[in-house]
């Protein structure tokens, strides 16, 4: 324990539109298991990307075992001892395990591959940390549990003494989960130093032996797990007490229904599932990753069409038929994934917000450009949207900028009902706390919102009442009063048993 | 705190000035303008026997029109091709389509036997034109309902649709009547035997092509299809009719094309606009249209022929050996798309700068 694994000396780091890290300062200990937690947007992440050579900071020192590093790929690190295990994987999809494994350096004779040799290396590989898996498979056919398994095979066997786990278990099973946590205790008896990317509370106090507490890019503390409470560590992730968190919207008087959900079945992806939103109200929709979250949500959109069940709006049983359906429903949503089903990225902000309504905005399809851009400049003047001009392509703004624009986009399309998934991931601090309250400013003047996020402290302080789904069915509804992360937890997770210990 | 730059009239004009500058059109007009200069420059000249006076062998009316007549032909196929580009999508059929378009018109009107000129025109446009929106439609219908690429269904109708064109016209080249030769070749008041009609339907359609790109709501859903099918999907676009429409658009265009070319040039084959296509895909790709999708122009497009048939011309004028066109042709195309690439980048750099700018005077 003299020379630190790890070691940070004022690292800060800036992204266009946001200043990721801020003269950050503290180390890790070998072979120790360490936290960094905080919440989206603080900077785990990407301090953790920094260590692995994915981002190199702007400014201070890395220190890996006490000397001072400049890494500029994540192959450098990891031939400094350095490999991560994340969500976006680096390994073909159509290619074996076996080849995954061993394709930097695949065993050959004369330029033909020794498929034997190829096994047994990547077979020893996964031996190492303790995992048993046919390495034939094609990687893309594995459970995800089981491609993590591979990618920490393939950083141990690459001599990685250190490992990066950027939120390794927001993807997997209960399972799952326990099966990583008993290699990473493997790989901890080995003297690997293993850093823990995560802001789920159990999952820290089980594992870990020291925590570090960023943010809003700025370092809090690094204290050991045993001298801390959770509540503790709540308090100095957000640095205000859990109640004022979001400086949420007053209860507002929930007016009429706007949507009933009667015993929506959509097969294979959720069963059975009953609730009811209000005007006015903001109910919240939890689930681990899996429960059928999205899937609900994509049902009310027109998506996905329920095998049973029925959707009553504002009084009157419907089948949404189609997204464009569910638009002239007045039902908006913004999905969970910005990128890929938020935004057209190469068109401009303009563009982007007046898409779902071009119907509205035209006379005999021929577009009034002057309307169109009207209501653009209201909503972006609403959201304070920050941009260069209305013609400034979305591709280049930040995450903030960019979820308003979605949210802009069905504000001008006047949905009563709004669906928000995961309507903060990866946006900044400030952007953040404007999204939070412009929800419940849109409650306050009538909107039903149905709020779904992994981040448990947003669905609880933005909610009235939470509808908790596991594996696809309602496992329970909690108002406003019984809802805290203890209570929330273990409704998603299985009531009784304690979470994850 | 600066939320938008609010558009002040005093800027208006520059903020014009500078999208005019940042357009890729632009930069196309530029360069065809340039090779204009220079091929005027270097085409040197002849004495006209009848006026005795000197002309320039390439800024005369003569070469002027037929310059602008070979490239009709595929730029009017290139701006209905550009917008199943622009959807992320490829049209390899456009040019058996005018084969098949141009024979079943000739077929048609020989059997029909001699009418007024007014009536032979009149079924030539119906039977073209409907035969490409039909093919056009197929084309569409059979992306959509088997949800196979685009490539692979043109691919395919690319040789079946030349296929039927062989078989009904028996592989003969059939004459078309007179009378759509003078409307195809009517001088509208030009002398000395300059035909303008061809160039003239290039430049209407070039137009029709930018408004309906730009100011319809059909437009701007190609763009958002080729952008992201996702994202549209989620904003409620009803991607089949779209991905649908831009077929028949396509096909629309070659029908239009054949009927100008058929009428032209007084007869139609099965073999007619023989790897047109490749023409086409090089003339919109020219223009700024993105095989990824998204991206795209009509008047790109129509540039874009324009240019490979100056750089055609221009080694015709200036007498260098016709055996090394097609390898000028290629290159030029990949160093078209390359500095097309390279200043789209630099204008991205340029928009990220800007709003960062913008980010730190809040």
């Amino acid at each position: 324990m003299n020379v630190a694994a790890v070691r940070f000396e004022g690292v800060s780091k800036r992204f266009p539109g946001a200043q990721a890290l801020s003269d950050v300062s503290f180390e890790i200990s070998a072979g120790a298991c360490h936290a960094l937690c905080g919440e989206n947007g603080a900077g785990k992440s990407t301090l953790g990307k920094i260590i692995a050579g994915i981002h190199q900071p702007d400014g201070g020192r890395l220190l890996i075992n006490g000397s001072e590093v400049h890494f500029t790929t994540p192959r450098d690190a990891l031939a400094a001892g350095v490999g991560m295990v994340h969500q976006e994987l680096a390994f073909c999809d159509n290619l074996s395990v076996a080849e995954n494994l061993t394709l930097s350096d695949l065993p050959a004779r004369s330029g033909i591959v020794d498929r034997e040799a190829m096994r047994q290396r990547a077979e020893s590989m996964l031996a190492e940390t303790g995992t048993e898996l046919d390495v034939t498979r094609e990687f893309g056919k594995l459970a995800i549990g089981q491609r993590q398994m591979v990618q920490i095979a393939a950083a141990v066997g690459g001599g990685a003494k250190i490992i990066v786990f950027d939120e390794p278990t927001s993807s997997l099973s209960q399972a799952e989960a326990e099966r990583l946590f008993a290699l990473i205790e493997r790989l901890k008896a080995r003297g690997v130093t293993c850093i823990y990317v995560s802001h789920r509370m159990p999952e820290i106090f089980q594992l870990c032996d020291a925590v570090t507490i960023l943010r809003d890019g700025r370092h809090v503390a690094t204290r050991a797990t045993t001298s801390l409470t959770e509540s503790d560590l709540v308090q100095m992730m957000i640095g205000r007490p859990l109640a004022e968190y979001f400086g949420r919207h007053s209860d507002a008087s929930a007016g009429d229904e706007m949507l009933r959900v009667e015993g929506l079945t959509v097969p294979g992806k959720f069963e059975d599932v009953s609730f009811s939103l209000r005007a006015g109200e903001i109910v919240g929709l939890a689930g681990l990753m899996g429960a059928g979250r999205s899937e609900v949500a994509s049902a009310l959109f027109g998506l996905e069409h329920p095998s049973r069940g029925r959707i009553v709006l504002r009084g009157k049983p419907v089948e949404v038929r189609s997204p464009a359906h569910a638009i002239e429903l007045g039902i908006g949503y913004v999905p969970e994934d910005r990128k890929r089903q938020g935004l057209v990225l190469s068109a401009s902000g303009l563009h982007n917000t007046s898409l779902p309504i071009l119907g509205r905005l035209s006379r005999f399809r021929w577009i009034m450009r002057a309307r169109e851009r009207s209501v653009a400049r209201e909503y972006f003047d609403r959201l304070r949207v920050r941009t260069p001009s209305l013609d400034a392509t979305v591709a280049g703004l930040s995450g903030g900028n960019q979820q308003k624009i979605v949210l802009a986009k069905w504000l001008a399309a006047s949905s009563q009902i709004l669906i928000l998934d995961e309507p903060t991931r990866g946006v900044d601090v400030g952007a953040k706390a404007e999204i939070h309250a412009l929800v419940g400013e849109l409650a306050a003047r009538g909107a039903a919102i149905l709020v779904i996020s992994s981040e448990l402290p947003e669905v609880i302080s933005l909610s009235d009442r939470i509808v908790v789904l596991r594996s696809g069915r309602v496992a329970g509804e909690l108002s406003r009063r019984e809802a805290t992360e203890d209570s929330v937890l273990r409704l998603m997770a299985g009531i009784g048993e304690p979470v994850a210990s | 705190m600066t939320e938008l730059t609010a558009e002040r009239p005093s800027s208006r004009t520059a903020d014009i000035v500078r999208r005019l500058l940042a357009s890729q059109e632009t930069g196309l007009v530029i360069v065809v303008t340039l090779l204009t200069i220079a091929l005027i420059a270097l085409a040197g000249s002849h004495l006209d026997r009848r006026t005795g006076l000197e002309v320039n062998n390439f800024w005369n009316p003569n070469t002027l029109v037929q310059t602008l007549t070979d490239a009709s032909f595929f730029a009017i196929m290139a701006i209905g091709a550009t917008m199943v580009i622009i959807s992320g999508g490829i049209d390899l059929s456009v040019g058996s389509i005018y084969a098949l378009a141009g024979v079943s018109m000739a077929l048609v009107l020989r059997a029909m036997g001699p009418m007024g000129s007014g009536a032979t025109a009149f079924v030539g446009i119906v039977v073209c034109v409907g035969i490409g929106l039909m093919c056009g439609l197929i084309n569409g219908i059979l992306v959509v309902g088997l949800r196979v690429h685009p490539f692979i269904i043109t691919l395919g109708s690319m040789w079946v649709l030349r296929g039927f064109a062989f078989v009904i016209s028996k592989a003969e080249s059939i004459l078309v009547p007179p009378s759509l030769t003078d409307v195809a070749k009517a001088p509208l008041g030009l002398g000395g035997g300059l035909y303008p009609v061809p160039m003239l339907v290039m430049l209407v359609l070039t137009v029709l092509g930018a408004i309906y790109l730009t100011r319809t709501v059909m437009g701007r859903h190609i763009f958002a299809f080729g952008g992201n099918l996702e994202a549209s999907r989620f904003a409620g676009l009803s991607l089949g009719r779209i991905q649908i429409g831009v077929f028949a658009v396509s096909g629309l265009t070659a029908g239009i094309s054949a009927f100008l070319g058929a009428s032209f040039y007084g007869s139609a084959s099965s073999g007619d606009a023989q790897g047109y296509e490749l023409y086409v895909i090089a003339s919109a790709v020219v223009g700024g249209a993105s095989l990824i999708g998204g991206k795209g122009s009509a008047v790109g497009a129509t540039l874009g022929a324009l240019l490979i048939v100056l750089i055609r011309q221009s080694i015709r004028t200036l007498h260098f050996d016709q055996n090394y066109e097609w390898i000028v042709i290629g290159c030029a195309i990949i160093i078209a798309v390359v500095i097309d690439q390279w200043s789209t980048r630099m204008t991205a750099r340029r928009l990220t700068q800007a709003a960062e700018s913008a980010r730190a005077a809040k």
